[in-house]
């Protein structure tokens, strides 16, 4: 193993010097730097060319200056990098340290989303081979990964910042509006749920009759612009997800589990009257101790339960409690959406991370900076979305049809044990090398979206190197997300070593 | 004329009592002779006593048709936000004059904290800012000008600002009067001060004259020089300066006084870095002091994103009138983004490069956003390259056939005309449609030749000019610019009838293509500058910006008058001569002046286009959102 981990090592360093003098070359032969300077009539602008020229070492040969930035580089094995200065002379080091914090922001909510809702759509279209559902997620995904990033983003920002932000200011939803929104609700659920006709008929008109009401509702009471949970919601948002757990880990016959979710929810009441002042006023340090109180009554719940069955009862505590908390807090933000639209009317920017000069309470700081990710979140998630559920789905296809899997059938173990025991761990295998890959992708592929979007991250430092013809801030790039795949790809071989014992060596 | 002399009297009296004494009252009355000339060039006073003696701009500005900031007599400020973006570079500090910080985007930001004696108008002309001082010419032989700052001008933390912050300002310049001549042939050599600016230095080896902490000083030219207007404007605080280098404001001054390099050599090391902002946030508001309407302090809501935005605050030390919005926020937001940052509301101003989608979606947003076309001063040309065994050389009849060719009006119409309706073919290389000197100077220069194609005297011509058919001529450009191919083709599909065959010979790097002289026809663009003399070297033999070689003898001898001289008939006249020469003997023909597009929200008032590089925000101290 350590001589195959070396190995991959060695090769992976090769490809990374290789590719990057090959980077270094195509850039600076990609244009003139000093042509905007060329062009000006201005007193100052042979200062200006003599200064870029002393900056980029333009006098220089090519190999030359990526020797300086080679020999910059390799002082990281001391933790003293030197990527040199960007033809303006700003400090390649810092803007690369700012531009990743950006980038990572941008994109870890995205990737945990993309993985978490492709993964299970991909297994729920698997298990539901040939439904309506199955064919609606494969159009779905065909269709989104196919799309230009570009004008996804530019669409987004026009229906979901400008005019829902024309929406927001007096909301409203039409009679037409409401119907379709519930005949999809409706369509959704049934496939999704799938069974016989008539069970279909009856989720459908359920659903539709449930959203309608919904929505109706909701318009009356001017909810869009005044939502709020309230805690019988929280409750019952953390005793389905509680149900939902026990449910999936060990079925309906052990009742001990059951009770422990059940608790889990009551005790989360009581430490929501107890901990009011807190959750209404807090700060994140409050938020994370408020978490952890949580998670660690939520652990004694589980023991006290537990039985036999200790360790899962304990885990369904610690995922009924963490949702009891996303939902609390999500009441919050609810609660705090009005005074947010006070101080910032239309509440979604088409640019930047936040809004310039915000001042307010800290739920309604939590929204402005929040809800900037919204959208480009949807772009990330969608595209990405769509090879995990692919991926995710062949993979569950197969797996289902191996010998082992119709044994576990055989001896007469329910379709949950078997869907969740036997079949999902073995599908999961190769998706960790997507999954690797793909956060890796990510970093370096969010150019597109950051730029629409305005956030200075990786993408434009990039961008902005190529358009001056100024390889600093291109290699920059390059450091990151070059070691970044490499890295990554090397942990999926390990990972994958480690999950499968068949190719461990 | 005595009028004139009895302000620069007032003036003296004003001025000396700031003064211990004064030695600059003495040069102002011996030259009070010569003032008279002075009259058309010399800054209008604020005293009340010399109201007369600016007429000309005077008066331009209370008629309405004036290019510089109008009068709005804002007395207070209003408590709002007004953000703006030119485009995605980030603010790199205060002192925008470093070579690694001079930029457009960057000015836009450091123009706002600082204040100077002068500023350009929308369509480039030279307007004295009399809140900050004023200045005169007392003598023109040797050229002598007497600059008299503000009684009231102070930096933000209540310093005046007086003689010391231009003495720093002229040792900043690098003169070599101080530090001797740059060596040559040295590529490695680094000045002290790291500035883009050398002129002050070069052309005043004495700099300016004047007291310790006194309010006025004069500046004595060794030869005439014609852009003396432009040459002092706004300064930095020379006592931050010496306080962060461990001296006195007056052990600073002695220093530059005495020449002493070594003792001015830490204020340097601060000018070169102490200013800008590398780490991306805040400076502290008592070093990046400001002395303009706007302030870094974070006490008036001055904010710092990285990568997103600077938002200012207003400098509650200045003087002048008060800005009329509190906080202006400059987004760090890229061209593309602008229209629907704009119609969300998110930018409230933008200037995104104008193209045909851009003016498209901006007039798509309706009544509630304004959109502002006009021209820029900066203008798209052909040369032609004269070197040996181009077809042009030593055949004026060869550059004619081509003139007579080239479909100037189409491109506009076609290239242009979408953007901006009412652009116009541009007949002048050195005078902008928009001028108010245009039409006076074009009917000098030129007959109107070339406004239509000929391609009967374009045949003839080529005949005479004993070119074979099929003569080879590639038009020369820097790559990725998509405007350029279709100019191109226009060129090739009027040309290639004549008897040329034109060939697209676009290249990475416009510099590359100028220097390898693989064209015989080069196609870029000048941005335009506002100086007298700074397109000179276009014309002269061996000027760096000759890149074809053209060799006039009457165009030089014409540049050699304009650069000597101070009177403004001179120079206009002389100026027609190079052009004359440059129409008659086929130098280059200009095409169009590009378009420039600003677009904003309509409840915001006193947005004015500005041509020149300063751009719109040039007066972003009066902008105000109705109520």
């Amino acid at each position: 193993m350590l001589r195959f981990i070396l190995r991959r090592l060695g090769v992976s360093a090769l490809i990374l010097f290789l590719g990057s003098v090959f980077l270094f070359f195509i850039t600076v032969l990609s244009g003139d730097p000093l042509e905007d300077l060329r062009e000006s009539r201005e007193r100052t602008a042979p200062q200006q060319m003599e200064a870029r020229i002393r900056n980029m070492n333009l006098n220089e040969p090519w190999y030359v200056r990526y020797w300086i930035w080679l020999t910059g580089v390799a002082r990281c094995v001391t933790l003293n990098c030197d990527l040199g200065t960007d033809s303006r002379g700003a400090d390649i080091g810092t803007a690369l340290v700012n531009a990743a914090g950006s980038t990572l922001r941008l994109v870890t909510l995205a990737t945990i989303l993309a993985i978490i809702i492709g993964v299970t759509l991909g297994i729920l279209a698997a298990i539901r081979q040939y439904s309506g559902f199955d064919y609606a997620v494969t159009f779905a995904a065909f269709l989104f990964f196919s799309l230009p990033v570009f004008w996804v983003a530019v669409l987004l920002k026009e229906y979901g910042a400008i005019r829902f932000n024309n929406w927001i200011a007096d909301p409203a939803i039409s009679l037409t509006a409401t119907i379709v929104i519930a005949l999809l609700v409706a369509f959704t659920l049934a496939s999704l749920l799938g069974g016989d006709m008539r069970r279909r008929l009856v989720t459908g008109g359920v659903s539709a009759v449930v959203a309608f009401a919904a929505i109706t509702y909701f318009d009356s009471v001017g909810w869009w612009r005044q939502p709020a949970l309230g805690l019988p919601l929280i409750i019952l948002v953390a005793a389905a997800a509680g149900i939902l757990l026990t449910y999936v880990a060990v079925g309906r016959s052990n009742r001990k589990i059951f009770y422990a979710a059940l608790t889990t929810v009551a005790a989360g009441a009581v430490g929501w009257f107890v901990f009011n002042g807190w959750i209404v006023t807090p700060t994140y340090p409050l938020l994370l101790l408020m978490f952890g109180i949580s998670i660690v009554a939520a652990i004694v719940i589980g023991w006290f339960w537990g039985g036999w069955d200790r360790n899962i009862a304990i885990w369904v505590s610690i995922g009924t409690a963490t949702a009891f908390a996303f939902a609390t807090a999500l009441d919050q933000l609810l609660r705090n959406w009005g005074p947010f639209l006070e101080r910032k009317p239309r509440p979604i920017s088409t640019i930047g991370s936040g809004s310039p000069n915000f001042s307010g309470p800290f739920w309604t700081g939590v929204w402005d900076w929040g809800v900037q990710l919204i959208l480009p979140t949807i772009v990330l998630t969608v595209i990405s979305l769509a090879g995990y559920s692919r991926y995710t789905r062949a993979s569950m296809l197969e797996t289902i049809r191996q010998d082992y899997v119709r044994t576990a059938r055989s001896k007469g173990l329910s379709e949950r044990v078997v869907i969740s025991k036997h079949a999902l761990r073995n599908a999961l295998i190769p998706i960790t090398t997507i999954v690797a890959f793909d956060f890796a992708g990510l970093i370096g592929g969010a150019v597109v979206t950051e730029t629409v979007f305005g956030w200075k991250g990786m993408g434009a430092m990039f961008q902005e190197g190529l358009q001056r013809v100024d390889p600093g801030p291109v290699m920059a790039f390059y450091l990151v997300t070059g070691t970044a795949a490499v890295f990554m790809n090397m942990m999926a071989d390990i990972a994958y070593a480690f999950l499968d014992p068949r190719i461990r060596t | 004329m005595a009028i004139v002399a009895a302000g620069a009297l007032v003036l003296s009296a004003c001025t000396s009592g700031t003064s211990d004494d004064d030695p600059t009252t003495g040069d102002s009355a011996a030259t009070e002779d010569d003032s008279e000339d002075a009259d058309d060039t010399a800054a209008p006073d604020d005293s009340d006593a010399t109201s007369d003696a600016g007429e000309d701009e005077g008066d331009g500005e209370e008629a309405g048709g004036t290019t510089g900031k109008p009068d709005l007599g804002i007395t207070e400020t209003k408590q709002d936000n007004i953000s703006y973006s030119v485009g995605a570079d980030e603010w790199a500090g205060l002192n925008a004059n470093t070579s690694v910080t001079n930029s457009v985007y960057n000015a836009v930001i450091s123009s706002r904290l600082s204040s100077g004696f002068q500023y350009f108008g929308t369509d480039g002309t030279i307007y004295p800012d009399t809140d900050f001082g004023t200045y005169e010419v007392t003598s023109e032989d040797p050229l002598t000008v007497e600059y008299t700052i503000s009684d009231d001008a102070v930096w933000e933390d209540g310093t005046p600002i007086t003689y010391n912050d231009y003495l720093f300002d002229w040792v900043s310049n690098n003169p070599p009067s101080v530090f001797g001549e740059p060596p040559a042939d040295d590529e490695d050599f680094v000045p002290a001060f790291d500035n883009v600016a050398t002129d002050w230095g070069l052309y005043v080896p004495d700099g300016p004259q004047g007291e310790l902490n006194g309010k006025t000083f004069t500046i004595e030219y060794s030869d005439p020089y014609p852009d003396y207007e432009l040459l002092v404007g706004a300064s930095f605080p020379a006592h931050v300066a010496a306080e962060q280098s461990g001296m006195t404001p007056e052990e600073l001054v002695t220093a530059i006084q005495e020449k002493d390099v070594d003792a001015i050599a830490p204020a340097a090391e601060f000018w070169n870095t102490g200013w800008l902002s590398p780490e991306k946030t805040l400076p502290d508001p008592a070093i990046a002091q400001s002395s303009g309407p706007y302030s870094v302090d974070p006490a008036g809501g001055a904010e710092w994103s990285v990568g997103e935005y600077v938002t200012l605050g207003p400098n509650a030390s200045y003087w002048g009138p008060p800005p009329a919005t509190s906080n202006l926020t400059f987004r760090f937001a890229s061209p593309e983004t602008h229209v629907q940052a704009l119609s969300n509301g998110d930018i409230n101003v933008v200037e995104p490069q104008a193209t045909v989608d851009t003016v498209q979606q901006i007039q798509a947003l309706g009544d509630a956003f304004v959109l502002d076309v006009g021209e820029t001063m900066t203008f798209e040309h052909v040369d032609y390259n004269f070197a040996e065994g181009s077809p042009w050389a030593d055949n004026l009849a060869a550059r004619e056939a081509f003139a007579f060719c080239l479909p100037r009006q189409q491109i506009v119409d076609n290239l242009v005309k979408p953007i901006d309706e009412n652009a116009v073919v541009m007949n002048s290389r050195e005078v902008f449609p928009f001028q108010e000197n245009y039409e006076d100077h074009v009917a000098k220069i030129y007959d109107g030749r070339y406004d239509e194609v000929d391609l009967e005297q374009a045949k003839a011509k080529f005949e005479e000019s004993g070119l074979e058919e099929g003569t080879q001529v590639r038009i020369g450009y820097g790559e990725g610019n998509q405007r350029r191919v279709n100019e191109v083709a226009l060129i090739k599909a009027s040309c290639d009838q004549v008897g040329f065959e034109i060939v697209d010979a676009s290249a990475p790097g416009l510099g590359d293509v100028l220097a390898s002289g693989d064209w015989e026809i080069a196609l870029f663009a000048w941005a335009g500058s506002g100086t007298v003399t700074g397109s000179a070297f276009w014309y002269e033999i061996d000027g760096p910006g000759n890149f074809g070689g053209w060799v006039n003898q009457a165009a030089d001898d014409a540049w050699g008058v304009i650069s000597t001289t101070l009177d403004e008939e001179v120079q206009a006249e002389q100026l027609a001569i190079v052009e004359t020469e440059a129409w008659n003997d086929l130098h280059s023909i200009p095409i169009f002046s590009h378009p420039g597009v600003v677009g904003y929200d309509a409840t915001i008032d006193n947005i004015i286009k500005n041509a020149t590089q300063t751009q719109a925000v040039w007066n972003a101290e009066q902008w105000v959102r109705q109520d």
